[in-house]
């Protein structure tokens, strides 16, 4: 594992190249959160409500900001294979002595660190001068061993739409699809908890909301039984995925083409 | 001892086809037509262990595809291949141990960090100790004259070193065979010669065997001792770079010049006059029609001489010369030579 854990940390060095960058991109979040912050006060004022099923406007944007700290912050796995596959550069990674989806899941997490931290750092900020302290700090520690989770969870589905580079010339439609998926059924932009009780099932029995819906709802509203649901539920997704991802990888090897020679 | 067994080997890629337009892109969209392309045609061909081997040919001819079937990368259509004593496409990993790769169009690298933190990671991927990577960094710095190189990042790199320190990594781990895919391509005729002269030493001093595909015959005369051309996916000829050059090298340039000067229709027999100057005079002659002590006794009765240069022309025509005789009927293609 020590390659892997070296692959890992070069990937992390790496992205410190352009700190500017890094700051610039995370500035996103900030806007993001001052839009949901005004479209759920005044959604929540006009429901003459100070909390809708179990969450009040803190709470909600505080989730909010976990996940769209999950989101900004993942790396854009499917690119990168498929950018590697055009213009040739797999040739390299398929050439060294290490297991491609090792690498690519050692990268992710490389790329990913610096990324998610600035934008809990600024997200996280811009949300306590809007409303307050987080509602728990227990939700810190479960909550970032979730991402992790969400993270391996988001490497899987990304992998394969990567892989599928190998087969089809453009992934884009998958990735599009796959974009709003998380949005929708992962619960990014509404919480899940506001959808209808049979849209909410479906969602939960679904991988997305293990990737974003879970760690944002347990940091609002911590608790161990629901910190040991989240993570079973993720293993669960993660063990299935993953040999599905194990397997596609296979298959896929046989039908790579690589441009340029 | 064989490093390379390869038989056989046969690579088909399927690549669509459209018509040009609206209509066509329809088309293609529902009724999908594909051409069958052979990039590599029942080659076969054997490489011995330490042996610097030139794997020559022209744009799509076949060079890289090979190249990455016996790196592991591409599993052939059909055909068989041993390298080392692996079947690359099914034991990859454990040959990657064993090989050194150079895709001299594609960085290898890590762009925005020096050269030195990829060197410190391969030594881990490699599984190397810590202090072994360091001896073997300082060692190939010293080969590859990198030192001064390893900490800048390597965007800053020009593209003749960055190349150096390419190859420097891919030698990191002591491989036993490296396989060079166009290692010298865009690079200036400086940068070309430095690059040539590390492959050779690093080859003589550790006995690592090279195959090398290029288009540049230069680097095949400089390095190589045997080549294999290849042309629509199949070998049209392999022989020592010697033979190729007595061979197929039976034209020669003259260059003199004379003390006083020269008549503009300076023409002699035997001999066709490519350039004339006011003193000088450049000719080509064949050395089956006309010997060379004939062309010196004529170029000598023609004036006083005061300087002459005989030499072979560039290799690069040579193999024109071969692809062209190749290309005429690539469905049946002639071996030239063995």
């Amino acid at each position: 594992m020590k390659k892997y854990f070296a692959i890992f940390r070069v990937t992390l060095i790496n992205s410190l190249a352009y700190p500017g960058e890094l700051i610039g991109r995370s500035l996103m979040i900030l806007p993001f959160m001052w839009i949901f912050h005004q479209l759920w006060s005044v959604t929540f004022a006009a429901a003459g409500a100070q909390e809708i099923n179990g969450l009040t406007v803190r709470s909600t944007l505080w989730y909010l900001m976990l996940a769209e700290t999950i989101e900004l912050s993942r790396p854009r796995l499917g690119n990168t294979i498929s950018e590697a596959v055009k213009d040739g550069s797999i040739a390299y990674i398929l050439s060294k002595p290490y297991d491609f989806l090792l690498y690519h899941y050692s990268t992710s997490l490389g790329e990913t660190i610096f990324r998610a931290a600035m934008n809990i750092l600024l997200g996280g900020a811009m949300v306590w001068w809007l409303v307050g302290a987080p509602p728990n700090p227990f939700g810190w520690p479960l909550a970032l061993l979730t991402i992790l989770g969400a993270w391996t969870l988001n490497f899987c589905i990304a992998a394969m739409i990567g892989l599928s580079a190998f087969i089809v010339e453009d992934i884009s439609a998958f990735q599009w699809i796959y974009q709003k998926f998380a949005f929708i059924l992962g619960g990014l932009l509404i919480p899940l908890d506001f959808y209808p009780a049979w849209l909410q099932t479906i969602a939960k029995a679904l991988p997305f909301s293990a990737m974003v819906y879970s760690p944002a709802r347990l940091f609002v509203e911590p608790s161990l039984p629901a910190f040991a649901t989240t993570l079973a539920m993720q293993l669960a997704w993660i063990a299935a995925l993953g040999l599905l991802l194990v397997y596609f990888y296979r298959r896929s090897l046989a039908h790579l083409t690589v441009n340029g020679g | 001892m064989s490093a390379i067994t390869v038989s056989h080997l046969q690579k088909n890629f399927q690549s669509k086809r459209k018509t040009a337009g609206l209509t066509g892109s329809f088309q293609s969209l529902f009724k999908p037509e594909y051409n069958p392309i052979a990039a590599v045609r029942n080659l076969s061909f054997e490489m011995e262990s330490g042996e610097l081997l030139g794997f020559i040919g022209p744009n799509g001819a076949g060079k890289s595809t090979t190249i990455k079937i016996l790196t592991g990368i591409l599993h052939p259509s059909s055909g068989e291949a041993k390298v080392l004593g692996y079947t690359p496409w099914k034991e990859r990993q454990k040959l990657a141990f064993q090989i050194g790769t150079v895709f001299g169009q594609r960085p290898q690298l890590w762009y925005h960090l020096p050269a030195i933190d990829t060197f410190t990671l391969f030594g881990k991927i490699y599984e190397l100790e810590d202090a072994e990577t360091k001896k073997r960094i300082s060692f190939l710095a010293e080969a590859f004259e990198i030192g001064d190189l390893l900490e800048t990042p390597v965007r800053k790199l020009s593209l003749g070193q960055r190349m150096r320190c390419e190859v420097a990594a891919s030698l990191l781990h002591k491989p036993k065979l490296l396989l060079l895919d166009e290692p010298s391509i865009g690079l200036d005729v400086v940068a070309k010669q430095h690059i040539r002269d590390a492959i050779r030493t690093m080859s003589e001093q550790e006995k690592v065997g090279v195959l090398l595909t290029s288009h540049d015959a230069g680097d095949l005369e400089a390095l190589c001792h045997r080549v294999i051309i290849i042309n629509h996916g199949q070998i049209v000829y392999q022989d020592k770079v010697s033979n190729l050059k007595r061979k197929f090298l039976t034209r020669k340039l003259v260059e003199v010049r004379y003390a006083e000067e020269i008549r503009k229709d300076f023409a002699l027999k035997g001999m066709e006059t490519l350039k004339t100057g006011r003193y000088g005079v450049k000719l080509t002659f064949d050395t089956r029609a006309t010997p060379a002590d004939a062309v010196l006794a004529r170029l000598s009765e023609a004036g006083t001489l005061v300087d002459i240069t005989i030499s072979d022309p560039p290799l690069e025509e040579v193999i024109a010369n071969i692809y062209q005789e190749s290309a005429s009927e690539p469905s049946e293609l002639p071996c030239l030579e063995k």
